[in-house]
């Protein structure tokens, strides 16, 4: 007699079975190796963080084989690298990118922290819109899990009840706490991680920090807020200082959009943005100024 | 809204629960109680079986409690500090359902997995999780434990860990981080059939 209970068991025991095949091992830092997902055919997707080396990457694939394998690309900001194999044919995972999981959904996180796989169950325990990383970047949408992390959780696949993966998790996103990287925030940056190699991001050197504007200043500009963001910090020869941004200046509004926060500016900054001009309008010495600063692209691992 | 499988899913959950319970006793000594699980000891004594965790014990005598609470005394006839585990014989005063051991098929990865013990003192607690590692053959013979996703307590000690139909994957035995640890069913047959051959009277 075959229950429900049973049923639940044996699909699970499916579910993982058919999206381990395409869950690597990753052989780039010292201690227990990361996990990585077989993408797309002859691309590992894994996480930044626990790459922690560009030469001399080995990947174990499901059948116990190690191979090597090159790294395409890394962006620090989703916590992402992808890496090439050579003359490997085994499976990709079904991708679910049609259907956003829903809170409450039941969900495995798989690893291969060695040559065994590894599986934990849990729930998709929180669902929202998108939100950017500490170093800015956009994430198409927060998924957060109610699981336990074990070896080998970072890289891995997130997958549903039919083995479909959702994202890759990671615990370097957000203080340790797990996280999904959903799957339309990968397949959008490995694309551009094998085209490029980088990710592409604006960046106008400077450094700010939240001010409330004097109410009677605020009322003789006419601002619509009282919170705006003085400049700290301004990288020397950088976009800001060559276009005479100066430190001490009160940045209110980036084209058009009031700025009262440090990611208000990161939001402004996407890829597409290096070496066109954004309007600026800023206090300086109790006048309002209006100025055009052009975004550099990012040098690697630097603020806004 | 009715959710008919949700349902079902509770009330065969409940019911598994409930067996495993009468398959698992309080073994107490000095201390907090641990569990064990009644053994079908094959025994023609007379007499019936608990397996338990040997860090479970302290001495040679325990006190054992059914699941409808009757008590028995029992005696360590073996014990193995090194596998962790030790079985008690007592006279039981009515029949008892023992465990069945998982023979095959094979542990699957992600199965789901029912562990039964008595946290703090909360007799018969249930706690579900899945398999987390099944040990591929080239790493070595037979695997030393089942690895577990399930958040077990003190107080599991020695208490079953279950496949969906009832039948014994381990004995749980340690917290590893939220890992459950537990002596894989076969492993201890093996070692009560090494220790334990009953002598008739």
């Amino acid at each position: 007699m075959s229950t429900v209970l049973q049923s639940l068991s044996t699909e699970l025991a499916d579910a993982v079975q058919s999206a381990g095949r395409a869950v690597v091992a990753i052989h780039a830092r010292r201690r227990i190796p990361a996990s990585g997902v077989h993408w797309r055919p002859g691309v590992i997707v894994a996480t930044h963080h626990t790459i922690s080396r560009d030469e001399n990457i080995t990947v174990t694939l499901p059948d116990g084989t190690t191979v090597p394998a090159s790294l395409a690309g890394r962006d620090p900001s989703t916590d992402l690298a992808a890496l090439k194999l050579v003359g490997q044919s085994f499976p990709t995972p079904s991708i679910r990118l049609d259907t956003p999981p829903k809170v409450g959904e039941l969900v495995i996180a798989l690893g291969r922290p060695g040559p065994s796989l590894t599986a934990s169950w849990g729930v998709v325990s929180r669902v929202d819109g998108p939100w950017r990383t500490w170093q800015g970047a956009e994430i198409d949408s927060l998924l957060r899990l109610d699981l336990a992390i074990y070896d080998g959780f970072s890289g891995g696949p997130l997958i549903d009840g039919a083995g479909r993966v959702l994202g890759i998790n990671t615990s370097a996103l957000a203080r340790g706490v797990p996280v999904t990287i959903p799957g339309a925030t990968v397949e959008r940056v490995v694309t551009e991680l094998l085209e490029r190699g980088t990710i592409r991001r604006a960046y106008l050197g400077i450094g700010t920090q939240r001010v409330r504007v004097p109410e009677s200043l605020a009322r003789k500009l006419e601002l619509q807020g009282d919170v705006a963001l003085l400049i700290v910090s301004l990288e020397p020869g950088g976009p800001a200082d060559r276009d005479g941004l100066l430190l001490g200046d009160v940045l209110l509004e980036i084209e058009g959009a009031v700025v009262s926060d440090p990611a208000d500016i990161l939001a402004k900054l996407g890829g597409d943005r290096v070496g066109r001009p954004l309007t600026a309008r800023v206090i300086r010495g109790g006048q309002m100024k209006t100025l055009q600063v052009t975004p550099g692209e990012r040098p690697k691992s630097r603020a806004a | 809204m009715t959710a008919p499988m949700t349902a079902r899913l509770a009330r065969e959950l409940a019911a598994a629960v409930d067996e495993l319970r009468r398959m698992t006793v309080q073994v107490r000594t000095r201390g907090p109680a641990g569990a064990g699980v009644l053994w079908d000891s094959e025994g023609s004594n007379g007499s019936a079986l608990v397996i338990t965790n040997a860090h479970v014990l302290r001495g040679d005598q325990a006190t054992i409690e059914l699941n409808d609470g009757t008590v028995a005394r029992a005696q360590v006839v073996a014990r193995d500090a090194k596998r962790d585990l030790a079985a008690l014989e007592f006279e039981p005063s009515r029949e008892l359902l023992f465990v069945v051991v998982r023979d095959s098929p094979p542990l699957r990865l992600g199965e789901v997995v029912i562990a039964i013990g008595h946290p703090g003192g909360l007799v018969g607690a249930a706690t579900l999780g899945i398999i987390h590692r099944v040990e591929q053959e080239r790493e070595a013979g037979a695997p030393r434990w089942i690895r577990a996703d399930v958040r077990l307590a003190p107080g599991f000690s020695g208490g079953p860990l279950a496949d969906t139909t009832g039948r014994l994957v381990g004995v749980n035995t340690m917290m590893q981080g939220s890992l459950a640890l537990a002596v894989p069913a076969a492993a201890v047959e093996a070692w009560v059939r090494r220790s334990h051959t009953p002598v008739a009277r």
